[in-house]
């Protein structure tokens, strides 16, 4: 059975909504930032299936989640600071609880 | 590109499964670990796809580096993680058939729209580590190069913003420190 371009996007759907799930359901701040990731690895799939099946001549996908990789780092420093200072403040990390950032 | 039904499979499975342990494992650290999981199997899917540079940034960061930044915090976290919410697991199981339900509705949508024979990699992609390399350096230092520039000066002054945080709480806690002295 051959691999085509729709089984990759179909689970890089699938760990988007996963993700999309966590970060609405789950109420562990750590959690929430995993969540994050896991949907920004699915957007990731999709921008090197699209790369790879489609764009045989510049690889702008393959670019494009390079520059994620960056700023998704980043992102989870910050959000990991942030966490960190908002912990020492409300010693918990239940996210109902940061209502008043 | 590697086509090979049982490793797609096989890593398909692994990957939503862990993905799935990952947000409604009861401890944290259970969670990290299963992130790790995650991380490395995006990166056998970028592999499978042909990008081996991506999939070696990925294992490299989201493998190696986020993980320790999420343990730090975690051990900063003093360990007390477990939050109990009986709305998770009493909307659990109907978000999860409605995801699944969502998902294959866009997959028979997708088939429907694209032909698959459209798009057939062994016609128009001619893969290999040399050309996707240098395809990578052109396109970052001259197609590119003020995103790539753009995006190490946001490096840089998150570097320095998080370091100046650091500097003015610890100049805060030992002037508190000596107020109470």
């Amino acid at each position: 059975m051959e691999i085509t371009m729709y089984h990759y996007l179909f689970i890089g759907l699938l760990l988007f909504l996963i993700g999309l799930l966590g970060s609405v359901l789950v109420k562990n701040v750590i959690k929430v930032l995993i969540s994050i990731e896991i949907m920004l690895l699915g957007v990731n799939i999709n921008f090197i299936t699209f790369a790879a099946f489609c764009d045989n001549i510049r690889f702008d996908g393959y670019i494009i989640s390079l520059f994620y990789v960056g700023i998704g780092a980043v992102e989870l420093a910050v959000a990991l600071y942030l966490f960190y200072l908002m912990y020492q403040k409300k010693e918990s990390d239940n996210i109902e609880k940061f209502s008043d950032l | 590109m590697i086509d090979n039904p049982v490793i797609f499979y096989s890593a398909s499975v692994f990957i939503i499964l862990f993905a799935l342990l990952c947000l409604f494992a009861k401890n944290v650290v259970y969670s990290l670990l299963s992130s790790i999981v995650v991380f490395f199997f995006g990166a056998l899917f970028f592999y499978v796809l042909g990008s081996e540079y991506n999939a070696i940034i990925q294992a490299a960061i989201y493998g190696f580096a986020v993980p320790v930044l999420i343990g730090l915090s975690i051990m900063f976290g003093g360990g007390k993680t477990n939050v109990k919410s009986k709305r998770t697991l009493s909307l659990f199981l109907p978000l999860c058939a409605g995801i699944f339900i969502l998902a294959f509705i866009y997959l028979i949508m997708m088939s429907l729209v694209i032909m698959p024979d459209t798009f057939n990699p062994s016609d128009v992609l001619q893969v290999n580590s040399f050309d996707t390399i240098r395809t990578f350096a052109r396109a970052l230092f001259i197609e590119y190069v003020w995103a790539f520039e753009l995006v190490s000066l946001l490096l840089t002054i998150v570097i320095a913003g998080l370091g100046m945080l650091g500097v003015h709480r610890h100049r805060g806690l030992k002037r508190s420190r000596g107020g109470e002295k």
